[in-house]
Parts: structure tokens; sequence; C-alpha cells
């Protein structure tokens, strides 16, 4: 159900893109037309803000630039987080924040030959998608960046996650507790028990395969036991 | 949906396989050094006693505030690169820096305590002369910029334009300063060439024109560079052919009065243009009225205006640098003396009566590898009892700041040289006695000779020098474990030098573009040896050779340097010992003749030096050394020896080989036809890459071999036409020796800049897309088929195969900035790209995303041979970083080399900083990993033995029991 939601949600962003982009001027060169050299034509203001949600901008400003098409034009960032990008000719450019420690998403800037600004997400694979987000920019920091790895640590709760271990836990802990929970000197519950047994075993002809089995492996070894070395040994072997 | 799926899965199953940096790493073996470039402007921040930062306005079109007390930058704005982002003013007021940025094309404002700007204002084209702050009664609220033809004022709070008005006669007049003297008067003052000085005042409030007038001064060219405004708006000039010092009251503009320098009974140096120093301490105020006047270069007078009159306060002569000074209400003259050779004097002087303040002697010591003294900023305080202190910071020539206390203490010092590192090599560390020694034992053939007991004696005693020199490193160990960890890590000195058991530590020859060399200490980044090269020219290109390395002891190694001016052709040579710095005594050969390319051959005189040869223009050869031995090799090796030359003017490249006289003769010759296209590089593979196995195992096991051609160049190309629908990209393998093309590729709508990996059997270049606006990776394969034609040896003369060539090309989300590269000792790691990014990371990307075999759909095959199936975008994960946060500013070339361990490559970045480290492409395999959990594996150890023990008593116990019963 949700998947099919998910969809139709989809579609209808695409939907209001395509909507808004027939919102766009008719001179909108496109994505695929624009004049991308620079005739010593008008130059354009790229303005906008990033925010880090919960960060004063006066605390990470200074390690921050804004980038267009890589190092072509820079802008900085003022103190309250806002910063414009002057005298970037008409075309389309990615724009981006850097900064060390926050990730900001980069964002396609087009500017046309009258200086109309539109900004859109990034698609290298289908350029000329355009799903349409606000101009000017706002520019929200996901997150600080993540850079390390994680060391594999060992732990007892990583023991007791494992699943070999909880396949053999779980089944003990019903083998202790179920009798005590479940009166099995009441003969009705005793009845009633039989006969899901014999629900589960349609046929007391066929030779069950468990007893099969243990019939073959009783000689060398207890299949439970191998078992159970199976499932300690990988997680010894983790550390 | 399935597909992305798919792609999520994938990701998550790579990410386990690749190299990222631990947390608890960082550190640990990397380094970086933020630099900022060669200062232009220096202002202390003074709005604050307390104070502790220094402003830089740098050439390197950076601004940045270094902390006072470490050196450390505090924070840094690095701009474009070019005129665009050059710094051309840099005003202090208060809290607030104001920057004339691009020619006059910008004016920013930065918050300077955090680092932000306040704000930015665009500036009407025009080129920039001048700047000031604007005053009046007693605050500063305007900033006045100066063009060629205009003047436009502007409000320091938001940047915005108070007024802007045209000059009068601004095509005749060459305006050149602005001046405001506390007022709310405006002056520009302009020049017409030997002619007379245009003088305009303007209304500070709406720039209406107060005064116009023009006063004859035929002597005069240029305002800035004799003239200085003091007193109350007095201007004063100097003028060498006449003598004289002429002043100009603006107020009255009547005409200069002059004053010959004799009747002062001053004399200035024949050849020497003389030169002012004024101070204006505070621009709401008016400008001191005491000034430096330059007579010789070593030779300063201060003088005063005292009503009207000129007076003569004190001669200093011999001093090299003055300077002033403004704390509070005192103004200091600060004059630098020299003492000896290698140490100068520093003496504040009392600014209005020309009187020495006591014990204000600083000694700077110069250091003799080092480059002489260019300017001296002064930071004045005062201290308690309210005389003034300071302290200084020295520039100089080799772009080295030194920031000095009384009396002599240097604080910091920082080697500015470093942010335009132009190359760089890396060179193994000496043995270190002991160390030699045991090579020694094993290495010669005498030993054998000896017998039996000498050499068991050799043995043993080696052994105690091994163990004394064990115990000596455990009571190191033991006795650095109780200092702070900041402590230990600086005792690195020339002494201690020495290999490690890796050969993890080695020593970075850096060659810098003013002419400074350093050697670098590769684990610590501390500058072990520092040599200025003077007279170095401007546009110099460096070529870094190592003829010997450390190997072949009592022989000292040996770096030759090529250094050529890019204009003339003209070369030099530099031979010095990388170790140590020190020039080697073997006298380079002089090169009369404009050098066309440079050489190192593989085989070695008997000195174990290797041979480097140099083609002039006259396409003779000469080697170096040049001892009859290595001229007899070279006649009998000359017909295997082949060098190419490229010429990217005409477009043509061509190889040519070696004839026994030493002469040459043209074999080849491939011309690009210039009209259309340009050659833009021709990259090689590195002599020291080493290809561990020849072919690939496919998923039938037949084995596809690879094409190994040590000779094969990368040439790229690039159009002419850069109109986006025609512009194109194209590569040329083509073989060095023999000139035959093996491949070419174009690639369509597509321009520059072009970064080029050459290695192994692939290419790998980025270049921009113009049509779908986006950076495309490109990767080129080689291979020879399924049987290889001659396994022995490789000769490009007998290859009469042409090799199969696979290509497949990728998106790249980010331009990049460089590429590299990683490069192992035997060549059986993996290996990986690394990317310098604009933003500062280096991505290490794994080679096997760039793989023209990536199936387009995955079969059992490709499955076999653990092909990653095709997606046409690779990804930049922050996790791939190998600097994390450390960021690399400009990235200029990332440099790799072996080390000891087969699964470790060194790796430096530089450009404006420079960043160390280790990467692992296929993880550690050959050592320990540094988590391995030592305590654990000896708990369980010593767990299971007590435990044997103890059951064994237990069954020995009922073992006995069983017996009694």
């Amino acid at each position: 159900m949700s998947f099919v939601e998910k969809m139709s949600l989809s579609w209808l962003i695409v939907l209001a893109a395509i909507v808004a982009v027939r919102g766009f001027t008719d001179s909108d060169p496109g994505p695929g037309a624009a004049a991308a050299t620079p005739l010593g034509g008008d130059r354009f203001k790229i303005e906008g803000r990033a925010i880090v949600p919960g960060v004063k901008a006066q605390d990470w400003v200074s390690t921050a630039r804004v980038l267009v098409d890589g190092e072509d034009y820079v802008g900085f960032l003022r103190t309250d987080g806002g910063f414009s990008v002057n005298d970037v000719p008409s075309g389309s450019y990615v724009v981006e924040v850097v900064t060390p420690s926050y990730r900001f998403e980069p964002v396609r800037v087009d500017i046309t030959s009258k200086g109309k600004m539109r900004a859109r997400m990034v698609n290298y694979i289908k350029t000329s998608e355009v799903i349409r987000q606000p101009y000017p920019l706002q520019i929200r920091s996901s997150g600080p960046h993540s850079y390390f790895m994680k060391r594999e640590t060992w732990g007892w709760t990583d023991f007791l996650m494992n699943p070999m271990v909880m396949m053999m836990v779980l089944p003990l802990l019903i083998i202790v507790l179920l009798p005590k929970v479940v009166n099995t000197n009441d003969p009705e519950m005793r009845k009633e028990m039989e006969q899901s047994m014999n629900m589960l075993n349609p046929n007391p002809e066929l030779p069950d395969v468990s007893e099969l089995m243990t019939k073959l492996f009783s000689g060398s070894k207890g299949s439970s036991k191998a078992s159970s070395s199976k499932g300690t040994r990988p997680a010894v072997k983790r550390r | 949906m399935a597909k992305l799926i798919l792609l999520l899965l994938k990701c998550i199953l790579l990410c386990g396989t690749v190299y990222a940096v631990f947390e608890d790493q960082v550190g640990k073996f990397d380094w970086r050094q933020q630099y900022v470039g060669k200062v232009r402007f220096c202002h202390f921040d003074a709005h604050m006693q307390s104070s502790k930062k220094v402003l830089l306005a740098t050439e390197s079109n950076v601004f940045a505030a270094l902390n006072t007390r470490t050196g450390e930058v505090l924070w840094r704005h690095v701009d474009k690169t070019g005129p665009e982002g050059n710094i051309d003013a840099f005003l202090q007021n208060g809290q607030d820096a104001v920057l004339v940025v691009g020619n006059g094309r910008f004016l920013r404002s930065w918050e300077t305590n955090i680092g932000g700007l306040n704000w930015e204002a665009v500036l009407d084209s025009g080129s920039f002369q001048s700047a000031c702050l604007i005053g009046q009664q007693g605050t500063v609220k305007n900033v006045a910029v100066l063009k060629k033809t205009a003047i436009s004022l502007h409000y320091l709070s938001n940047g915005h334009q108070k007024w802007i008005e045209n000059l009068p006669d601004s095509d005749t007049v060459d305006y050149q300063t602005v001046y405001s003297g506390g007022n709310s008067e405006v002056y520009v003052l302009g020049v017409v060439p030997h002619s007379h000085i245009a003088i305009v005042a303007f209304s500070g409030d709406d720039g209406e024109i107060l005064q116009q007038s023009s006063v004859e001064a035929p002597w005069l060219s240029s305002i800035p560079e004799s003239c200085q405004m003091v007193d109350q708006d007095l201007l004063i000039c100097v003028d060498s052919t006449t003598m004289s010092l002429y002043t100009l009251d603006l107020k009255l503009q009547l005409q200069l009065n002059q004053i010959p320098l004799q009747s002062l009974e001053l004399e200035v140096d024949p050849d020497f243009r003389p030169s002012l120093v004024s101070h204006q301490p505070n621009p709401a105020k008016q400008p001191r009225s005491e000034f430096f006047l330059q007579l010789a270069p070593d030779h300063y007078v201060l003088l005063q205006f005292n009503n009207g009159q000129l007076v003569v306060l004190r001669d200093f002569k011999p001093a090299l640098l003055v300077s002033f000074a403004t704390t509070g209400e005192k103004t200091v003259a600060a004059v630098m003396s020299p003492k000896n050779k290698t140490a100068s004097s520093i003496n504040l002087f009392n600014a209005e009566t020309g009187r020495r303040l006591l014990d204000t002697t600083l000694i700077f010591t110069m250091d003799p590898n080092g480059g002489k003294p260019e300017k001296l900023n002064v930071q004045a305080f005062l201290k308690k009892d309210d005389s003034v202190g300071y302290r200084v910071m020295v520039q100089t020539k080799d772009h080295t700041l030194t920031f000095l206390q009384q009396p002599g203490r240097v604080l910091w010092t920082r080697e500015e040289a470093l942010s335009d590192v132009l190359t760089m090599e890396m060179v193994d560390l000496p043995l270190t006695g002991t160390q030699a020694e045991l090579e020694g034992e094993f290495g010669k053939k005498t030993a054998i000779q000896d017998g039996l007991m000498s050499m068991v004696f050799k043995r043993l005693s080696s052994q105690l020098i091994l163990l004394q020199a064990w115990v000596a490193h455990l009571w190191k160990l033991f006795y650095d474990a109780r200092k702070p960890r900041s402590q230990v890590k600086n005792d690195i000195s020339m002494e201690n030098l020495s290999r490690d058991e890796f050969n993890l530590q080695k020593m970075m020859v850096m060659v810098t573009a003013s002419g400074k060399l350093f050697g670098i200490d590769s684990k610590t980044g501390g500058i072990l040896w520092k040599h200025y090269l003077e007279n170095i020219p401007s546009n110099a290109a460096f070529k870094l050779m190592v003829q010997r390395t450390t190997a072949h002891f009592p022989h000292p190694p040996q770096c030759t340097l090529l250094i050529k001016d890019k204009d003339t052709g003209l070369a030099s040579l530099h031979v010095f010992n990388p170790i140590y710095g020190k020039m080697s005594h073997v006298s380079p050969p002089a090169l009369p003749q404009p050098i066309l390319q440079s050489l190192m051959l593989p085989f070695m005189d008997q000195d174990y030096a290797k041979v480097l040869l140099l083609i002039d223009d006259q396409y003779k050869v000469s080697a170096f050394p040049s001892t009859k031995y290595v001229l007899q090799q070279l006649q009998e090796m000359a017909s295997s020896i082949f060098f190419f030359l490229v010429d990217s003017n005409q477009g043509r490249l061509s190889g040519y080989r070696l004839r026994t006289d030493l002469s040459t003769e043209q074999i080849w010759e491939v011309a690009l036809p210039t009209e259309t296209q340009k050659i833009v590089s021709v990259k090689g593979k590195k002599p020291n890459e080493h290809v561990h196995s020849q072919g690939r195992v496919m998923g039938d096991r037949s084995v596809l071999y690879k094409y190994l051609n040590p000779n094969l160049l990368a040439v790229v190309t690039e159009s002419t036409d850069l109109h986006q629908e025609r512009s194109f990209v194209g590569i040329i393998l083509i073989d060095g020796v023999t000139g035959r093309i093996i491949h070419e590729a174009v690639q369509r709508k597509a321009r520059g800049p072009v970064h080029v990996v050459h290695s192994e059997n692939w290419v790998v270049y980025e270049y921009w897309s113009t049509k779908s606006r986006r950076n495309e990776f490109s990767v080129i394969e080689l291979y020879e088929g399924m049987e290889l034609y001659n396994s022995t040896a490789f000769s490009s003369l007998d290859r009469p195969l042409v090799p199969q060539v696979l290509q497949q090309s990728y998106i790249f989300p980010s331009s990049i900035s460089t590429m590299e590269a990683t490069l192992t000792e035997k060549g059986i790691t993996s290996r990986h790209l690394l990317i310098g990014l604009p933003s500062g990371g280096i991505l290490s990307l794994p080679k096997m995303f760039l793989d023209p075999r990536r199936p387009e759909m995955a079969s059992e095959q490709s499955r076999e041979e653990n092909l990653i199936p095709y997606a046409p975008e690779l990804m930049i994960r922050t996790e791939w970083f190998v600097n994390y946060n450390q960021t690399v500013s400009r990235v200029r070339g990332i440099y790799t080399a072996p080390s000891g361990l087969e699964s470790t490559c060194l790796v430096v970045a530089y450009g404006l900083d420079i960043y160390h480290t280790r990467v692992y492409p296929s993880k550690q395999f050959d050592v320990l990993k540094d988590d391995y959990d030592y305590m654990l594996i000896s708990s369980v150890l010593l767990a299971l033995f007590f435990a044997t023990m103890i059951s064994k008593r237990l069954a020995e116990v009922k073992l006995l029991n069983r017996a009694w019963r």
C-alpha cells in the first residue's frame, strides 16, 4: 500500500514540476540550449542562504565558501548565512556550499540572457529534468559530514544479538519456560495440544524427517551439538 | 525501482571493501600545514588592547587572520586565483576589514572576529587606482574608491554607494591617489606626467566639487612613488634630479614649495630613487607630521614638519628597514639596522623627538639559508607602566614571516614559500650506523673469504649492537611515556634521522616558486632544512630528479634541480644532498644553450649516480655526470636511447635517436594541425612503477594479457574552437620510440581542462562535457589479447600486433583540481585514483569503478571476475576522503610514493596547503590492524592456560579418588 502511495506522490511531484516548467517564461532557453559562452554580456548575481539547523551561522561561516561550477565563481558567506555570487554571466551552473563540517546538496541555477533565474535539483543523468527549488536559494544542511568508518567493536550485545545465538537461545527459553507457563497437568489442555500436534503432522504414517536425521547421525554426533558449535564459532571469529 | 534497490545493495556491498579512515586514526600518521601565501598587506588588529590577531592579505588572493601567539591560521578565505581575486587594497576600521578585490570590481567588508562577510558590493568597471577611509568628526563612516575615471563613496555599514562622481579631464590626467585628512573633504590627486599635478576636492557629503586646481610639477611622473601626505593636508614629494623636497598645501594650492636637500645637509645616493614613508594612525585624523626619507638603500632620515619648518630629527645609517607604529596616543618609529653578517637589531624611537627609547632593542637573527628582510610590521602596545612595548613581524625575500618579541625571542616563523610548491620528490632516509652494519654483513662479498671465525664474531658483534640499540629504544619509550604527547613529537632532528623498519618515514624535498627548497620530514611535517636560491627568474620552470638514492653508502644521496627560464630557455643545474640540503661538491656543467629536454637514464656511473641527459636547441646532447666511463657507456648504448620533443606551438611531436657521437637524428614526427587543436599535455608512465600481474584472469579461467608498453605516451589535445557544439577533446596514444599511433579517441562536445592519469595499461582522463554540462571520466584500457607476443621482454620495435582497446565513460558529480594514482612497491595492491576536489577533499576512488569491462548486465562470468555492473554515475562518498575534514585548498598536485610495505602508499597533496597521509588501497593486509586487540587475545590465552592447569589438577584428584575407591 505505502509503496503505491509513494509512487503516486512522486508522480505528483513530477507533474508539479512539469507545470512549473510551463510557468517559466517562454524566453527560457532550456537546459540544452543555454548559451554558456560569456560574451562580455550582462553579469548577474546568484543569491541565497545556507542554513545549518540548530547551529548559529557565526560558528561555521568562516570555513565555508560558495562554489559555482567548481571554482569558476566563488562567493563567501555573510555572518547570517546569506550569500551572493556576483558577476556570473547567463548560463546554467551548479551552485554548491562547501564547508568541511556540514553537508549541503548542490543546486543547479539557470540564468537566462535576460537575467531570469530558476533553481532546480541537480540531476547529472537526466540533465533536462526539472524539479524546481526555491529561488533565492534556500540550502539547508542535511547534517554533518560522515568521514569515518565505525570500528568493529566487540561487545556482549553483539554476541547476544547474533542470529545464530538468538536461534539457540529462543528455543531454549521456550523449552524451559513454556512448561511453567502452560499447565500441562490440565487434561483439557493436553488434549488440545495433542490435537494441534496432529494438525501439524497430518500423516502419522510418513516417517518424520527430524527423526530420520537423528537416526542417521546418532552414531557419530548429536546434531544439536554440531549446530551449537557452528553457532558460536563465527561470533568468536569476528573479534 | 528494482534497479534502484540493486544499486543500493551494491553500495552496501562495496562500502565494506573500500578504504576509509577510522576516527581514532586522526592525526596519527597524517598532518596538514596551512599557508596563506606571500603577504601583500598586513594589519595588526588594534581595536582591542589584548587582541591576538594579525590580518593578512596575500598575493595568492587569500585573506586570513593569524594568531599572533602561535602563528596558526584562525580563519582564512581563499578567493579565485588570477586577477579576478587579486586583492588591491586592504583598509582596517575597528573590527571590520575592507578589501578592494579584482581590480576594483568588488568591495568586501569582513567581520574579523568570526571571519564572516559583512557585505559585498559590486563596483562599476574601471581600473582601480586607490582607496581610503573617510573620517568625519573622529568617526569613520565611509570608504572612497578611486578608479581611472570616477570616484565613489560607500557606507561602511552596508556597502551602499553614497555618491559617485566622474573625474574632470580624466582622459589627460592620470588620477592616482585619494586622501582624506579627517574632515569631510576628499582630495583626489592626479598627475599629467612631467607637466602638472591636478587636485580635485570633493565634499564628502554629496560629492560636490569644492575646489579644482592644477600645480606645475614638471619633474613628477608618479604620485604614489614619490609623494606622501603629512601633517595638515600637506603633500610632500621628493625628486632625485633636482635633489629637493617639494611641499604643497592642498587647502591653499598655490604652488609647490621647493626645499633643496642640501639646505638640510642631506645627500641622495647616486642612482637611487629616494622615497618617503609617512604614517596616518587614524583615518579620521590628520597624518603625523613626522616622516622618513630614504636616501640610499641603507640610509634613512627622520624628518618633521614643525610650524611650517622642516626639521631633521635623526639620521639613520646604516638602516635596512623602517616602520611606524601607534598605540594609544603614542607613535613610535622602528628602525632595523644591520649588526653583523647574520644579525640585525631593531630599535624603537620616539617619533616626535627622534629620541631612542630605552630597553627596546630586539635582535633579529637572519637565517643564512634565507632571504634578506623586506618589510617590517610592528605591533606596538602599552605596557603596564605606560611605556611602549612591541613585537615585530619581519617579512623576508624568501616569503618567510618571523614574529619576534624582545629581546629577540622568535615566537613563530611561517614559511609562506610552501604555499606555492611546484614540484617535489620523496627520498628514502639513510640507514643508521647499526642498520648499515647489519646490511654490510650480508652485502659484502669479502665476508666469505674472511673465514668462519671472523664471520661468527661479526655476527655476534652486530647482534650485540642491535641489542644495545633495542635497549636504548626501550628506555626512550619508557622515558617518553611520561611526557605529554605534544613534547615528544618535536624531537626529530638531523642526528636521529634514519629509516624506519617499513620505510614509512621519508624526506620530502619540495621546490617552491620563490626558489626556496625545503626538506621536510614526512612523519611530523617538520622542516629539517631549507635553502634559498637567489636570482631565480620569476617564470622559472623546475624539474627535480633524484640522481643517487641513499642506497649507495658511503656515496651521499644526490638530487639535481633543473631550473629553466621559460622565456629564454636558458637553464642551470643545482646539485644538492636531499637529506641535509647542502650543496654538493660536484660542480654542475654550465649550460650556455637553451635546453629543450632532459631525461634520466636508468644506468649509473661508477659512483652510482644515474646519468642525466640534456638536449639543447641544437639537438646536441650533454651528459651529467660526464666522466669518461659515462661517455663510453653512452656510446655503447646510444642505439637504444630514444627521446621525444613536444612543440605545442607548432603542434609537433618528434622522436629522436642518440648517435654514438652524442648528436641526434630524427626518426619520426607527428604533426597535429594547430588550426583545429593544440597539445595540452603529454603524459608518460612513472619510471618507478611496477606491474605485478601480466594479465587478468577472466571468468572462464582464460587470461587477458595487458599491453604494458613502457614507452607509451598519452597526448591530450583540445580544440581551438571553443564553441560548445564544435569543441572536442582528443587523446592520442603514441609509442615514444617508434612514433606509432596505437590509439586515437575523440570526445566530441567536450572541453578542458583535461586531467590525465597514465599507468599500467590504462589511461584515465577527465573533461567537461559541454553538451550535458557535467564532468565526465573516461577510461581506456589496452590489452594484447589472449596470448602474449613476446613474454620475456617488451620492445617497441618488435610488436606487430595492435592492442585491443576498451573504453568506457562515467559521469562525475564534481569538477576536479588534480588527479593521481596510488603507487605501491610491487604493484600487487589494487590501485586507487586520488582526486583533488575544489572543495578541498581528496577522494580515493577505486580503479575498480573505472574499468571498461564493467558489464551492463551482471552475468555469471562477470561476477566471477568481481566486475561491478555498469552504472553511469560515479559517487563521491565523504567516507572515501583520505583527508576527512582536513581540507586542502587549491590542490595543485598529488605526489604518491611507495613505502616498504606493499599495502601502504604515501600521499602528499600540495597546493595552498600541504597534507601528508598514508593510504591502504587494499586495506592493511600485511600488518596487524592498529586496533588489534592484544588484551583480548592474551587474556583468552591466559584463561585457557589456567583452565587447562586447573582441569588437569581436578582430573588428577578425581583419578586418585577413583583409584582409592
